[in-house]
C-alpha cells in the first residue's frame, strides 16, 4: 500500500476529470437547497461540506434495476405459439463514488453480507460492487441526528471505503484503504496530481479526532443482546414511540443500510422488463399477501419491524453487526422527527 | 398567549377525549415533534413556539374510531373545515384547540441561514427575533426571514374554526394579492423554461411518498393509485416520466382541495417544491369559481359540484 | 384540409363519449367525410369518465395531443357527467402551461351523434394545429 498522499483543492477538478476517464464518477452536487449524487459533469456545484440528502447507495443498488428485458414473439405460422426472447442487461459500468461519508460507505458492508456472502453472490449487486471504487471524505462536522460513534463507526471510519480523504484546509489528505483504492491512486495520470501527504498526517488525525468527539452519543455502545425483548414485543411501547409516524418511505429510501426490494414485470403487450426496485417496510403493501391478509397491518408493527431488522435479526444472523450506521438521515428528514436513536436507547434493558 | 393557558385547556379537553395531539421537543434544538397526550402527566412535556411546524390535523382521518383533541394554527384550521366540507371527519369527535399564530420557522431556511452548522440552542422573543447558538456563537435572525412562504403571505393567522381559542385573535396585515405572487411570477417564464424547471425538480424525487403521507387531504393513503398494480397507473421504473406522473396524481387529486398548509413541501427530503402545482390550481379555482379551500363550512369543493351555466368557462375554439 | 399525408403522422389520443361524439365520428365516417388519420379513438361511457390524469398520462407517455369530446352541455346521457367534465378539463387546460406543456395540445369540446360535419371540422382543425406544433416527445426513459 502506498503512503498517504495529498490532493490540493485547486487540483480537485483535474483529479475528477482524470479518474472520470475510465469510470463514471458520482459526486455530491448542490441543487437548490439539497445535496444529491450526480454523475460528474459541467455546471455543477460540488458540495463536500455536508452529507448528501440521499446516500449514494443507488450507484451499487439502483432504486430500480433491470434484471433482463423480454419480448414475446408470435410464430407467424401458428399464432397460438408464442416464444419469449430474453435479453440480459449489458455489462456493468466502472464507477467511482467521490465524497460520500464513512457511514455511506459502511452501508455497503451491510449489503455485502446479504448480497454476496450469505447466499452466494447476487450477480447484479456484485457486478456493480466489484466495479465501484469508493472515495470517502472523513466527515468534517456532524449533522443534526448523526450518531455514528454510538454504533462503533466514526467520522473517519475506514471500513467500507477504498480511499479515505480528510480535509486539511488547502487540500485533502488521502489514505488508500484497499488494493482497489491503492491502484487508483497509483494510476499514472492520477499519481501526477498527488503530492506527498506525510506532513499533513498530524493535522488530519487532529481534525478526525475533533469531529469524532463532537458526535452526539445517545448511548455508549450497543449489542443486540442489550435490547429488551419484552419491551420490543410490547405494543404499548410502539404506540408511544411511533404514533406520530406517517408511514412514508423517507427513512428507508434515505437509509444507507436498507436493502429490501420488490420484483415486478413491467410490460406492454409485446415486450417488457423484469425489475428489482427498492421497497419500504413502512408501506402497508410491503407485507400485503395475495389473500388480502396483512401480517403487519399497522404502522406500529411496521416500524417495529424496521428496528427489529436492524438491531435484532440482522445482528443475530450476521456476526452481531448492527445494520444501522448512524448517519442520522432517517431522523433528520423524517417528516415528524421520529428518532431511531431515542427508540433504540429506550429499548435497552435497564439494569 | 401563555403556554400555561394552553396546558390548562388541554388538561380539561383530555378528560373528554382519548388523545390530544400537540407538540413537544424533537431530537434537536431546531425540531419539534408531534406529541400524543393520553394522560395528564404527559401534558407538561408539550411546547408551543415557532418550531411547531407540523399540521397535526393530518392524523384525524385515520383516527375516526377515537375522540381526538388537536392543536391547530390558523393555517391548519383550514384543514378541519375542508375535512368537514368533504365529510372526512365527524365534527363531534374532534375538539379543536386553536392558537392564533404569528408565523413558524422553516427548518430548511434556518439551516441555510446558518450554513447548515449544528445548532445548540434556539430561543424566540416576542418581537419576532430568533437567537440561535451554533458552535458557541450567537446569531440573531428575524422570524420573517426564515418563515416558510405560507407565513409571509398568511391570510388566516387566527384559526377559522375552534372549540377553544388560546390567546388573542390576530388580524393579518399581509395583502391578499401577495398569496399567489410567486405563481404569477413563475408564469412569466417561457413554456420551455417551465418544463425544464419541473423536469429538474421532479428528477430528484425518490418516490418515498412523504409528501403524500404528510398531506392531510391525501386520504387514500394505502390505496393510492401510485402504488396499486391494478389499475397500473405507474410502474416501478425509476424514470422522469413516472416521477412526473406521480406528482401529477398528487396535484390533480388535490385540485380545489389543497388548504396550502405546505406540509408536502416541508417534508420533502429532496427539496422539491411540491406545493407549487396545487397552489397554481387553487389560484385557478379562485378565478373560475371564487372558491378557496378550507375557509367556509357551508361550501363544497368546486370539483364536487357544477353549474349548468358556468359563468367563467368559455368554450374553446381551435 | 391540410395535406397531412405528406408529413409524419402524429399520435393524437381522442377520448370520445359513447353516446354522442363516438356516434358523431361514426356519422362522419358513414357520410364519407375526409378526415386526417392521426387520431386514435378511445371510447368512454361519458366525458365524465375522463379523469384529467388520462390526458396527462397520454401526454407524458408519448402522445402529441389529446382531444376529449362529449355530449353538449344539458345533453348528457347520464344528465350531468359532462358538467363535471367541463370543470375538470378546464382546470387541466389551465394547469398544462404551468407545467410547460402547450395547452393547445389539449382540446375538449362537445359533438353530438348527428354532427358528423362538426366532428370532421374538429378533428381536422385539431390535427392541423398539432402538425403546426410538431411532436411533443415528453417521454423520458431515464433519469439523469
Amino acid at each position: 500500500m502506498a503512503p498517504a498522499g495529498f490532493l490540493s483543492k485547486k487540483r480537485m477538478e483535474d483529479f475528477l476529470k482524470e479518474i472520470g476517464k475510465d469510470a463514471l464518477v458520482h459526486v455530491p452536487v448542490l441543487e437548490g437547497n439539497v445535496v444529491v449524487f450526480r454523475p460528474y459533469g459541467q455546471n455543477q456545484t460540488i458540495n463536500l461540506e455536508r452529507p448528501a440528502n440521499a446516500p449514494p447507495k443507488a450507484v451499487i443498488f439502483p432504486q430500480s434495476d433491470t434484471f433482463f428485458t423480454f419480448r414475446f414473439i408470435k410464430d407467424p405460422q401458428d399464432p397460438k405459439k408464442v416464444s419469449v426472447e430474453i435479453n440480459p442487461p449489458s455489462d456493468f459500468p466502472e464507477a467511482i463514488i467521490f465524497g460520500c461519508r464513512p457511514c455511506d460507505a459502511k452501508g455497503f458492508k451491510i449489503y455485502d453480507k446479504v448480497y454476496i456472502e450469505a447466499n452466494g453472490p447476487d450477480p447484479y449487486y456484485m457486478g456493480r460492487r466489484e466495479k465501484t471504487t469508493i472515495i470517502t471524505l472523513a466527515c468534517p462536522a456532524p449533522s443534526a441526528g448523526c450518531f455514528c460513534t454510538a454504533l462503533g463507526g466514526g467520522p473517519a471510519e475506514k471500513d467500507g471505503s477504498d480511499i479515505l480523504m480528510t480535509d486539511v484546509g488547502e487540500g485533502f489528505y488521502l489514505e488508500p484503504v484497499t488494493e482497489k483504492g491503492d491502484k487508483l491512486l497509483k494510476a499514472q495520470g492520477v499519481a501526477q496530481l498527488i503530492e506527498d501527504g506525510a506532513k499533513y498526517g498530524q493535522e488530519a488525525t487532529k481534525r478526525q479526532k475533533d469531529t469524532h468527539d463532537s458526535v452526539k452519543k445517545p448511548f455508549e455502545s450497543i449489542n443486540y443482546r442489550d435490547l429488551s425483548r419484552d419491551l420490543f414485543d410490547d405494543d404499548r411501547f410502539w404506540e408511544e414511540m411511533v404514533s406520530k409516524c406517517i408511514s412514508c418511505g423517507a427513512c428507508t429510501y434515505l437509509c444507507p443500510t436498507c436493502y429490501c426490494f420488490n420484483i415486478t414485470d413491467e410490460k406492454t403487450l409485446e415486450q417488457g422488463e423484469r425489475l428489482r426496485s427498492w421497497d419500504s417496510c413502512m408501506f402497508k403493501h410491503f407485507t400485503l399477501e395475495a389473500s388480502g391478509h396483512n401480517p403487519r397491518p399497522t404502522k406500529f408493527k411496521r416500524y417495529k419491524n424496521r428496528i427489529g431488522h436492524k438491531f435484532l435479526w440482522y445482528p443475530e444472523k450476521y456476526e452481531e453487526i448492527i445494520a444501522c450506521c448512524g448517519c442520522g438521515r432517517c431522523i433528520r428528514y423524517c417528516p415528524v422527527s421520529v428518532d431511531i436513536s431515542e427508540i433504540v436507547s429506550n429499548l435497552r434493558k435497564t439494569e | 398567549m401563555s403556554i400555561e393557558a394552553l396546558k390548562e385547556t388541554i388538561g380539561k379537553v383530555l378528560k373528554d377525549v382519548d388523545v390530544v395531539i400537540a407538540y413537544k421537543e424533537g431530537f434537536d434544538a431546531l425540531h419539534s415533534t408531534p406529541h400524543f397526550i393520553t394522560s395528564p402527566e404527559q401534558i407538561d412535556k408539550m411546547i408551543w413556539n415557532p418550531l411547531c411546524v407540523h399540521n397535526l390535523t393530518t392524523y384525524l382521518p385515520s383516527m375516526k374510531n377515537k375522540k381526538v383533541g388537536v392543536v391547530v394554527k390558523g393555517c391548519d384550521s383550514r384543514t378541519i373545515i375542508q375535512f368537514i366540507q368533504e365529510g372526512l371527519i365527524e365534527r363531534g369527535k374532534v375538539v379543536v384547540i386553536g392558537i392564533p399564530c404569528k408565523g413558524v420557522i422553516s427548518v430548511a431556511k434556518v439551516l441555510k441561514a446558518i450554513d447548515h452548522k449544528p445548532i445548540e440552542n434556539i430561543s424566540f422573543s416576542d418581537n419576532g427575533d430568533i437567537t440561535i447558538t451554533s458552535e458557541g456563537e450567537k446569531k440573531v435572525l428575524s422570524l420573517n426571514d426564515v418563515s416558510p412562504d405560507k407565513c409571509t403571505t398568511c391570510q388566516y393567522p387566527t384559526p377559522l374554526i375552534y372549540d377553544h381559542l388560546i390567546g388573542e385573535e390576530i388580524k393579518t396585515e399581509k395583502p391578499a394579492e401577495s398569496v399567489y405572487g410567486d405563481i404569477r411570477e413563475f408564469e412569466k417564464l417561457s413554456l420551455e423554461e417551465r418544463l425544464k424547471y419541473w423536469q429538474g425538480e421532479f428528477d430528484r424525487c425518490i418516490r418515498c411518498y412523504a409528501c403524500r403521507n404528510a398531506c392531510p387531504m391525501c386520504v387514500c393513503q394505502d390505496s393510492c393509485i401510485a402504488e396499486t398494480r391494478d389499475p397500473h397507473w405507474i410502474s416501478q421504473r425509476l424514470n422522469l416520466t413516472e416521477k412526473f406522473m406521480f406528482h401529477m396524481i398528487h396535484a390533480l387529486h388535490l385540485a380545489g382541495r389543497c388548504v396550502e398548509c405546505g406540509e408536502c413541501e416541508r417534508v420533502c427530503p429532496m427539496g422539491i417544491p411540491v406545493n407549487k402545482l396545487k397552489r397554481k390550481i387553487n389560484l385557478d379555482m379562485k378565478e373560475l369559481f371564487d372558491y378557496e379551500p378550507g375557509v367556509k363550512l357551508d361550501e363544497k369543493p368546486p370539483m364536487f359540484v357544477f353549474n349548468v351555466e358556468e359563468a367563467k368557462i368559455k368554450e374553446h375554439k381551435i | 384540409m391540410p395535406d397531412v399525408a405528406l408529413q409524419q403522422e402524429l399520435r393524437i389520443i381522442g377520448f370520445l363519449c359513447n353516446w354522442c361524439s363516438y356516434g358523431g365520428a361514426d356519422t362522419a365516417g358513414v357520410s364519407r367525410f375526409k378526415q386526417p388519420t392521426d387520431l386514435r379513438i378511445i371510447r368512454v361511457p361519458c366525458s365524465g369518465r375522463v379523469d384529467p390524469l388520462f390526458v396527462v398520462k397520454a401526454l407524458l407517455n408519448g402522445a402529441d395531443g389529446v382531444l376529449v369530446s362529449g355530449c353538449h352541455p344539458r345533453d348528457c346521457h347520464y344528465s350531468d357527467g359532462n358538467f363535471y367534465a367541463r370543470r375538470r378539463l378546464e382546470m387541466l387546460k389551465r394547469l398544462l402551461p404551468f407545467l410547460g406543456i402547450d395547452d393547445r395540445r389539449f382540446h375538449y369540446t362537445w359533438v353530438s351523434a348527428s354532427e358528423g360535419a362538426r366532428w370532421q371540422e374538429t378533428v381536422t382543425n385539431f390535427t392541423k394545429r398539432l402538425h403546426e406544433l410538431g411532436p411533443l416527445q415528453l417521454k423520458k426513459e431515464v433519469s439523469s
